[in-house]
């Protein structure tokens, strides 16, 4: 019991070392700083925007700037706190210590995840905060057409949120993953992302070959389905934050988490037997 | 070489992990199916883009998604003013790919279908015409084959806008009207209004004009017929202008010679609070409500 306690608190202290790094970069900064202000200007896009509501715009830009540049840190920074570990030897010091490899990549895994909590978190506050800004003034404006209260469901948004955090963990894993058997910084950041368009996209191949005939097709068809997670599992957002005919029911956020939660940690054990075979 | 040396070869046992990855990723997808099949059923039904027939619509569609995500609303917006670019030069090639371009991206405005099928269906057939010779040059049949087969693209359009909004009257209205107006096919258009008029937030005058659209046509006991049953099925909203509608029941009662004392009768002419009146009385009260013929 012991044992486990301590390595618990292992991965607790490589978790806090590799999120302080973290959060000191720069390229966390930028993209942070980036994302916020492209989230906080959607008022000013929204002059550009054709017959969408305009807090369904706002809504679909700032989920639109949480996917882009959460997935661009979650493969970068994952990636950039492995690797810098390997290249300045530290990691060598490290393992010296009684320190199993799978802590070490369950602390860097948990690190790269806190740091994409604060990202989330960070966009998520700012979303709501400029869309509860703008339905007051629509409030003020078109009293009417709000009889029924407001029409966001703002802590949804935040179940939203963490769904995405939920798959930034998966894809963090991922990269780790990759990480674990490749030699470059570089190699790792493509594949991840090369991963990621075929997460996204892999629904698409099931759901459009599922009535083909039976054969060679289906049949690979049926294998990628299951090779890769299904990204767009995590795609909720409007079924979530507005008040739709159909909205999404408790029991199929603790689904899509629970899916998140088996990926992810499937992919960091995955990570492990490849990299106790890695010399460093 | 021995066979003990060669599955010892840095290749195979390269191959023999990739293959255990595998197998673990496979199983680890079969394990998670309970859990995410039922969660992908309700995702995907909240999401009609999801859920198009056609193939080549889904994998456009499914592709939209899963790389623009969010997006995809200021990606089309953009493309959109491009599109309008393109109009003002009258490049009806690029005009279509543009517009299928946009729609494709983000299906959920109405606006770009709307707008499309009109660029499609009103000016295009202009562009064609003055590409030929303009209206002085190119003979009647000529204008009217271009101008139905811009219709017959603008239509589809709509057609594939509905896929996305099947409850959306003003995607049915404004097929109507391309009908109407482009080709003065009192038929179809009249198909179409009923249409419009059976979806949730139809307008009222959507029925009016089935209504007047059947008239036209020289349906007139059908019209009769409809009127009075819309008549008698709508509320008291003044939006919804009842009166219009009983001008044009007796208006056909006259072409129609209805007998006097089986025209419609309504609450609004006062005939319906007769009820304790003789025959004599009430045929009295019809003729003041009617006028005299």
């Amino acid at each position: 019991m012991s044992g486990l306690i301590d390595s618990i608190s292992r991965v607790r202290l490589i978790a806090g070392n590799t999120f302080l790094e973290a959060v000191r970069q720069k390229f966390f900064n930028s993209l942070l700083l980036i994302s916020v202000a492209l989230v906080a200007s959607s008022t000013f896009f929204q002059q550009f925007d054709f017959g969408t509501g305009e807090l369904k715009f706002i809504t679909d830009f700032g989920f639109g700037a949480l996917f882009f540049f959460g997935s661009i840190l979650s493969i970068a920074a994952t990636t950039q706190l492995f690797f810098s570990e390997i290249e300045n030897r530290t990691a060598l010091t490290m393992l010296a210590k009684p320190i199993y490899k799978l802590e070490f990549l369950a602390g860097k895994f948990m690190g790269a995840h806190m740091l994409m909590l604060v990202f989330t978190s960070v966009l998520m506050l700012v979303l709501a905060g400029i869309l509860y800004w703008r339905e007051t003034v629509l409030m003020a404006r078109l009293g009417q057409e709000f009889q029924d209260g407001r029409l966001i469901a703002y802590g949804d948004l935040f179940v939203f949120g963490l769904l995405q955090w939920m798959k930034f963990g998966v894809l963090s894993a991922i990269a780790l993953f990759i990480a674990s058997f490749s030699n470059t910084n570089l190699y790792t950041v493509v594949v991840s992302f090369f991963v990621l368009i075929i997460c996204q996209l892999q629904y698409i191949a099931r759901d459009a070959y599922s009535g083909m005939e039976q054969g060679a097709g289906q049949w690979f068809v049926g294998l990628l389905g299951l090779i890769f997670p299904n990204f767009q599992l995590f795609n909720v957002g409007d079924q979530l934050v507005f008040n739709v005919e159909h909205p999404l029911s408790v029991g199929t956020v603790w689904q899509v988490v629970g899916y998140g939660v088996i990926y992810a940690v499937a992919f960091v054990l995955l990570a492990q037997l490849n990299f106790r075979k890695r010399e460093i | 070489m021995s066979v003990a040396s060669c599955l010892k070869h840095p290749l195979l046992l390269r191959l023999r992990s990739v293959l255990a990855v595998l197998l673990a990723l496979l199983l680890l997808g079969v394990v998670t199916r309970p859990l995410e099949a039922p969660a992908w059923q309700v995702v995907k039904a909240g999401q009609p883009e999801m859920n198009l027939q056609a193939i080549e619509g889904a994998l456009g569609q499914g592709l939209v998604v899963g790389v623009l995500g969010g997006f995809r609303a200021i990606m089309a917006d953009f493309l959109w003013i491009r599109t309008n670019t393109i109009w003002n030069r009258r490049d009806r090639v690029k005009l279509n790919a543009m517009v299928r371009l946009v729609t494709t991206i983000d299906p959920r405005s109405e606006f770009f279908w709307v707008n499309a099928a009109r660029m499609v269906a009103y000016d295009v057939p202009h562009w064609r015409i003055d590409e030929e010779g303009g209206y002085a040059l190119v003979p009647d049949r000529r204008q009217q084959v271009i101008v139905r087969e811009q219709v017959e693209q603008a239509c589809a359009m709509l057609e594939r806008a509905r896929e996305f909004h099947p409850q959306h009257a003003k995607l049915y209205l404004e097929t109507a009207q391309i009908y109407l107006i482009r080709l003065k096919d009192y038929a179809q258009a009249a198909k179409w209004f009923l249409l419009a008029s059976q979806q949730p937030d139809a307008p009222y005058y959507a029925a009016r004009i089935h209504g007047e659209l059947l008239r036209r046509q020289g349906k007139d006991a059908e019209a009769y017929a409809f009127l009075k049953q819309l008549y008698a099925e709508l509320n008291d909203d003044p939006h919804a202008q009842k009166g219009v509608i009983l001008d044009r029941i007796h208006e056909l009662e006259v072409s129609l010679k209805v007998p006097i004392w089986t025209r419609f009768q309504s609450q609004v002419t006062g005939v319906g609070d007769s009820a304790g009146a003789t025959l004599e009385q009430k045929v009295r009260m019809l003729e003041q409500g009617y006028g005299s013929e």
